[in-house]
């Protein structure tokens, strides 16, 4: 209780009542210890006293008692006993004879008797001295022998007044104390002065911390009363693209360019004691802060606006919370959230926590730069409604704390544009298939023209048919409309224009989509494919249908460069596509599409995937096939790479990273 | 806790350290003596006197006794003080400053005394001072006229006579003044009394810008004053200043006036008149003067005139039948009075402090006396007026007109 009033004391108390405390335990310590040496030397001084008056008595007046002359011993005995100073010290005097009796004394009052033998003096002792008490007064009584020759004639009894005694007693005490006192006294005051000296400017630096606490720097501080701060007369201030020598670190002040920083009137190197160094330290610590803010204030406002005025959408997000912190207001127009509404949101309102890419991906993986591009993320707007968005994010701090800064370039446009231009490539390739679909149809009607002719034959003859085979007929007919139907439906599904979402597709389906539009029609131009798929590959994040135009568009191209080899040399030589689908060792799904055809022209290879790039007749192709490929191969995260043998043929390997 | 607190709290423990250090010895005052009411019972009060019986002093003691005897018994004839007899305990001094200690403290004692009166002689009755103010015990009336009575004040000593000092300064003013005396000698007693009368006349002298030309001393208890004779004659001085008893100043006179008739001699009232008047004897023509701090009793003009006078001759004749009145008894006489006045003021239910207060009590009080006696808190000094006489045919008669001081009276045959 007392221990915890205490430590919640403030320094200045602590300090004075420590060092008061000091002194004052000190100077009791002292007081009691001159005190008792003081005392006793008085006591000891005035025995001696005692002991001399007693003496002087017994050498004078053993001619007194060796006569029997009373009234001169008695007269002796007064007059020693009021000789100057003595009458107050002595408080009486008696001399008796050798057997005990009382010879005179100096009492006015009847002598009292318990004195006689209250102090006896043995035989052969020249002094001794004792505490005795007569009449209610103390004394202290020394009695010395009254020697004539080696006799003696008496003993002279000398008693000091106790009160006297008490009395010098005290005024020594009162002297010392006094004196201890004024020590006491000036100490205190000492205290008193000290503590304040030091803990003022620590009270003064206190207030001066808090009011920087609660921001208010501008305020002037009363450090010290000498220097008033004028931020105006610091260059470093007013020009924050002026570096200031000291919070800069800079070797030595500048040259006399700015001659109101040598001396500055801001940093001080002041010589004094610590209380003064911290002060002084204090204050230029308060000014680097002020600078520095001033320089931060000044620096943000430089850049707010470039913050503010961007055409791309900003946003700050918290890391820990995933809230958002700043949205400029392009990304408030973007999202269609006023900016009070972005700052109560976290990320996953705008983007699907399991996005493939964008901001969570790379909250997951930031990669080795800390920042990341990821386009085409699907973000949303107020009322779910998707977008797709270029994302630019890094990692910084802001306002201290650890934030992901990233732009959203809204490409919804792009994309849709995109898609519109792969379902046109789509319809041109359509075009493209309908010979081959024509092909692919005809087998079937085939089948069910002469399934149908047999029977219509059989039934002119007037045969009967068995029933065995008619059933035959009938199932063969029936499968191959399933077959035209299924054609049909395939195609339908390839015309088809995809959304925007991807699925988990498996990279073997469009594959065989592809060969089911056109496998017949590469049968009757005599090229014969190889498809080699491994089965229970992982599924890849696309659209099927996007894949398998890509495919077509390989396909397709192998079939244009095997007829151009074959229109050179003239002849219907041997020609094989070849598809392989596998997993790669890095874990990718890779698909590759080799031919034997003419081959590619190594300076064409590094055209072949730029827009109308085209080494086909003209007519024959708009350019655009690879082009679109290789943009729907990207939209996947995927990669697609050529290798050519001009006269021996071309492999096409594309990849695509598996769904997670 | 705001700093005020704290302040409070410290001075707080510097005043307890500082009571501790002093309390432990507290001093306990003086007991007051209980001795208020010594010596005085319902019948009776005891008063005590020193004085010399015997010896070269004793007339002076004698008379004295005699003198305050006769009141006393005319007191105690007319029904004591308040009912209760007055009892005189008188010892024997013989003029020795030890003896009279003695006696004092056998008088406070055994004797248990209420007051002491009657005390004679200067280096006898200083000694014995700081005992009245030990034992608290008054003194009324001690045939000195010492400073040492006077100065400083001492609650317990009550003086009658003027002091030495007024009778010294009294005689030189008149010496130097009246009768135009420059070159003057003292001749002392080498003791208390003597220091006190040369010093008196060496401050009265000083007022006039002179010192004596001359000093000279014998010892007391003797007689050996040829030594002093040469002294004072080689210094061709006018006037002598004699501070002694009756017998050293006596013989004084008679070796100088042989070698110089024309000296003064001038002598404090301690010297006992009518003593000096009985050694020198009728035939003396040298010039004496005495100074008294009583009328004369035996003059004519006195008698007549002061009814305290005739009443001490009255009540002398009564007590002792055929001894003549003497200045010395009539003092003895006066301060027998004086004490008297105080007991009666202080009230029946007496005490000594009370009696003292009775005695600074008394203003203007008449004792049949040239002047009246007038006492004061802080003031006890009782008479002032110094009577001047002359020897002249064997007596000292009253000197009142100083141009006639050679020859007072009209010479006839």
């Amino acid at each position: 209780m007392m221990l915890s009033r205490l430590r919640s004391l403030n320094l200045r108390y602590k300090l004075f009542l420590s060092s008061v405390g000091m002194v004052l335990l000190i100077s009791g310590v002292i007081a009691l210890v001159a005190r008792g040496i003081l005392l006793g030397t008085l006591h000891r001084e005035l025995e001696l006293r005692g002991a001399a008056i007693a003496q002087s008595i017994a050498e004078r007046g053993g001619g007194f008692v060796l006569d029997k002359d009373h009234p001169g011993l008695v007269a002796q005995l007064f007059d020693a006993a009021q000789l100057g100073e003595r009458k107050a010290l002595v408080a009486y005097l008696f001399v008796t004879g050798g057997e005990g009796d009382l010879l005179a004394h100096t009492f006015i009052r009847p002598f009292p008797e318990g004195l006689l033998r209250a102090n006896l003096l043995a035989p052969g002792q020249l002094t001794t001295s004792r505490q005795v008490q007569f009449e209610g007064h103390e004394a202290v009584d020394i009695a010395v022998p009254m020697q004539e020759g080696i006799y003696t004639l008496g003993t002279v009894h000398v008693g000091l007044r106790q009160s006297h005694i008490s009395t010098l007693e005290d005024k020594l005490r009162l002297t010392f104390l006094g004196f201890i006192s004024l020590v006491g006294v000036i100490f205190f005051l000492l205290a008193l002065t000290l503590s304040g000296y030091v803990v003022r400017p620590l009270v003064r630096l206190t207030k001066a911390a808090e009011a920087i606490s609660r921001g208010q720097l501008d305020q002037p501080l009363q450090l010290d009363q000498e220097h008033t701060w004028d931020a105006r007369e610091c260059p470093a201030y007013s020009d924050t693209d002026l570096p200031c020598w000291h919070l800069d670190q800079l070797d030595k002040a500048p040259d006399q360019t700015h001659p109101t920083c040598n001396p500055c009137k801001f940093y001080h190197a002041r010589s004094g004691d610590e209380v003064v160094q911290l002060a002084n330290a204090f204050a230029n610590m308060v000014w680097s802060i002020k600078l520095y803010r001033n320089r931060l204030r000044e620096s943000e406002e430089r850049y707010r606006p470039l913050f503010d005025a961007n055409p791309d959408a900003f946003l700050v997000l918290r890391v820990d919370t995933l809230r958002f912190l700043d949205a400029n207001p392009r990304a408030q127009d973007l999202y269609g959230y006023s900016k009070s509404e972005m700052l109560a949101m976290t990320l996953a309102d705008i983007e699907p926590e399991d996005s493939p890419a964008g901001v969570h991906r790379f909250l997951l993986d930031p990669g080795p730069t800390r920042q990341v591009l990821s386009s085409k993320v699907r973000h949303f707007r107020r009322g779910k409604e998707p977008i797709f968005v270029n994302v630019h994010a890094c990692r910084a701090n802001y306002r201290g704390r650890e934030v992901v800064i990233f732009s959203a370039v809204d490409v919804t446009e792009l994309v849709e544009k995109d898609a519109q231009l792969i379902q046109a490539s789509k319809m041109k390739t359509l075009g493209e298939m309908s010979a081959g679909m024509a092909h692919e149809l005809n087998q079937p009607l085939n089948a069910i023209k002469l399934g149908s002719d047999l029977l219509g034959l059989m039934h002119s003859q007037g045969q009967c048919v068995l029933p065995e085979r008619f059933s035959r007929v009938l199932t063969q007919i029936s499968t191959q409309v399933d077959r035209a139907a299924q054609i049909i439906s395939h195609l339908r599904e390839f015309g088809r224009k995809s959304d925007l979402t991807p699925d988990a597709v498996d990279i073997n389906a469009p594959i065989k989509g592809v060969f089911t539009l056109i496998g017949q029609q590469l049968a009757l131009q005599n090229i014969a494919v190889d498809l080699d798929l491994t089965e229970g590959l992982p599924k890849v994040m696309a659209h099927s249908n996007r894949l398998e135009q890509v495919f077509f568009n390989l396909v397709n191209n192998a079939r244009d460069a095997i007829h151009l080899l074959r229109a050179k040399r003239s002849g219907d030589s041997y020609a094989e596509i070849s598809i392989r689908s596998m997993l790669e060792d890095d874990g990718r799904v890779a698909v590759s599409v080799s031919d034997t055809g003419c081959g590619i022209e190594p300076q064409a290879l590094q055209q072949i995937f730029e827009p109308f790039f085209t080494t086909k007749e003209a007519g024959e192709g708009m350019g655009l096939g690879l082009a679109i490929s290789y943009g729907i191969i990207k939209d996947y995260n995927g990669t697609i790479a050529v290798g050519s043998e001009v006269g021996e043929g071309t492999t096409f390997k594309v990849t695509f990273p598996a769904a997670t | 806790m705001n700093p005020r607190t704290a302040l409070t709290l410290c001075a707080a423990l510097a005043l307890v350290l500082g009571m501790s250090l002093t309390a432990c010895n507290q001093q306990t005052p003086a007991p007051v003596p209980t001795a208020l009411r010594q010596g005085v019972t319902p019948t009776e009060i005891r008063i005590g006197a020193s004085l010399p019986l015997s010896g070269h002093a004793a007339y002076l003691g004698q008379e004295t006794l005699r003198g305050a005897t006769a009141y006393f018994d005319y007191v105690n004839a007319s029904g004591g003080v308040h009912g209760r007899k007055i009892t005189l305990v008188a010892r024997d001094d013989g003029y020795d400053p030890p003896r009279c200690v003695a006696n004092t403290q056998q008088l406070i004692i055994e004797d248990k005394v209420f007051a002491l009166s009657c005390y004679v002689g200067t280096p006898t009755t200083a000694k014995i001072l700081p005992m009245l103010e030990e034992a608290h015990i008054p003194l009324v009336g001690a045939f000195t006229g010492a400073n040492a009575l006077r100065d400083p004040f001492q609650r317990y000593v009550i003086n009658v006579r003027p002091s030495y000092y007024q009778e010294t300064a009294q005689a030189v003013k008149h010496l130097v003044a009246d009768l135009g005396i420059e070159r003057i000698g003292v001749f002392y007693q080498y003791d208390a009394y003597g220091f006190d009368g040369l010093r008196g006349t060496e401050l009265a002298l000083k007022e006039f810008g002179l010192a004596p030309v001359v000093r000279a001393s014998y010892a007391r208890g003797t007689n050996e004053v040829e030594d002093g004779v040469g002294k004072i004659l080689e210094s061709r001085c006018e006037a002598v200043v004699m501070i002694g008893t009756s017998s050293p100043c006596t013989r004084f006179v008679q070796l100088a006036v042989t070698r110089n008739p024309d000296l003064l001699y001038y002598a404090v009232s301690f010297v006992g008149a009518e003593e000096v008047a009985r050694q020198l004897g009728p035939e003396e023509k040298a010039v004496v003067l005495v100074s008294q701090v009583m009328p004369p009793p035996d003059l004519p003009e006195t008698n007549a005139l002061l009814w305290g006078v005739r009443q001490y001759e009255e009540l002398n004749r009564e007590s002792s039948p055929g001894l003549p009145p003497t200045a010395v008894g009539l003092e003895g006489f006066i301060n027998a009075k004086v004490l008297v006045e105080g007991l009666r003021r202080a009230g029946p239910d007496l005490d000594r402090e009370l009696f003292i207060a009775g005695l600074e009590s008394i203003r203007d009080y008449s004792l049949g006396l040239a002047n009246t006696l007038t006492y004061g808190p802080g003031d006890h000094q009782g008479l002032e007026r110094v009577y001047f006489t002359r020897l002249w045919k064997g007596r000292f008669i009253l000197l009142t007109d100083w141009s006639r001081t050679r020859h007072p009276v009209a010479d006839c045959p």
